[in-house]
């Protein structure tokens, strides 16, 4: 006996086919996107070797020099984004961070208020896939600390001193206040300057490009 | 793991050549279907010949169906296939002037190309009439981006709007097409019969 099947035109087999998918479909129902791969071993490796940390400094000579090939994430609250960022950051909370548009072959530098939830950050946008990927270290605290409100104490060394002239440059730059302290008194100094974080003036234009629009994609 | 391009396997260079030869092969495909005919296009607006219903259906659970599995398989993201915003309005409005066009011209922006790059004059003038449009569209966009952003919906899919799961979605799409093949079929074979009458 000939198979039902094998009477039918090819239009008909195709049509019944597709039938048999997407009657299938029906009992598969969702189908899960961000599937988790981790590559645990290279994930370990790149954190040993210390290849996923920017330090402040190197970041701030990067915007000085209108490097524009990185993305700056600030993971912290809106409130406290709007207040007082690094220039050029776009702010994105760590919930929303998979949906935030951010391209999987752009480098993006990621910050909070300290290392740990740049870290979260890092391990979620790692483990779905992300390349480049890159905390800054001891986040916005010690962007704070090291590039606006960097203090040199009066029996510096001669070398430290050096590093402070290089320093203060930066500093001003971004306007902030460099000082000079006597040991002691440092750490209230600190405390009187830091309220007013200074309005930071976007870099020239034209030197920084502003953070690339997605692009519109489609027909 | 797919889309290849946002997993970073090619460079944004490179994605130029792919676009290349997808955009050639699709060229190759809407022509042999026959959509580098303007009457066969027309015709069905005039339910004369129902062949773009059957190719556009066709495609439309071709890709569904491969899109739906290769993200059950784990092969495709599909949190990354670009989705166009809706606004709603203007979308409405631009589809109805698409419309037109396409039963006034008997083209649409792809399939003229197609026909103009086979030699056909009427989608060569077509191509020029689009480009003309274009330019008139911008140089109009100051006076009309209000409206063009209006109604703005986000990311509208039917699974979502209508609150069932991917799977169903297939699964209801599948059926429509089938219906709407059956009903195709029967429909020309009335047609025709219609027409040798009229000629008799």
């Amino acid at each position: 006996m000939k198979c039902p099947i094998e009477k039918l035109s090819i239009n008909k087999r195709l049509a019944l086919f597709a039938l048999v998918l997407g009657i299938i479909a029906l009992f598969i129902g969702n189908t899960s996107s961000y599937k988790i791969n981790v590559n645990a071993k290279e994930l370990a490796l790149s954190t040993v070797r210390n290849q996923d940390k920017i330090s402040v400094i190197q970041l701030a000579e990067w915007i000085i020099e209108g490097k524009a090939d990185y993305v700056l994430v600030d993971l912290r609250d809106e409130k406290s984004f709007n207040e007082y960022s690094i220039p050029n950051a776009i702010n994105i909370k760590l919930e929303n961070i998979l949906d935030s548009g951010l391209m999987r072959n752009e480098k993006i530098i990621l910050f909070g208020l300290d290392d740990i939830t740049s870290a979260q950050a890092w391990f979620i946008l790692k483990s779905a896939n992300y390349k480049y990927v890159y905390i800054l270290k001891g986040g916005i605290n010690e962007w704070k600390e090291k590039i606006l409100f960097p203090r040199l104490v009066e029996n510096a060394s001669q070398k430290e001193k050096e590093e402070f002239e290089k320093i203060k440059q930066i500093s001003f730059y971004f306007g902030g206040i460099p000082q000079v302290v006597s040991g002691a008194s440092s750490s209230e100094i600190y405390k009187i300057q830091s309220p007013t974080v200074p309005k930071v003036s976007p870099p020239p234009a034209g030197s920084i490009k502003s953070i690339p629009k997605k692009k519109r994609e489609g027909c | 793991m797919m889309p290849y391009y946002k997993f970073d396997y090619f460079s944004f260079d490179f994605s130029l050549v792919v676009a290349f030869i997808i955009g050639i092969a699709f060229g190759f495909a809407l022509e042999r279907g026959g959509f580098g005919n303007a009457r066969i296009l027309a015709a069905q607006f005039y339910f004369y010949n129902m062949r773009v219903l059957k190719v556009m259906f066709t495609a439309i659970v071709t890709a569904m169906i491969g899109l739906f599995y290769f993200s059950w398989f784990g092969w495709l993201d599909l949190s990354l296939v670009y989705v166009s915003d809706t606004y709603l309005i203007p979308q409405i409005l631009g589809g109805l002037i698409l419309g037109i066009g396409f039963v006034i011209g008997g083209y649409c922006p792809g399939t003229s190309i197609v026909s103009a790059s086979t030699g056909r004059y009427d989608g060569m003038v077509y191509l020029a009439g689009m480009f003309f449009g274009v330019f008139v569209f911008g140089e109009m966009f100051p006076l009309i981006e209000n409206f063009y952003n209006s109604s703005h919906l986000g990311k509208v899919t039917l699974p979502k709007f209508l609150g069932l799961s991917h799977g169903m979605v297939v699964f209801l799409v599948v059926l429509m097409a089938l219906g709407a093949f059956a009903l195709a079929e029967w429909g020309e074979k009335v047609m025709t019969k219609k027409l040798q009458g009229d000629k008799q």
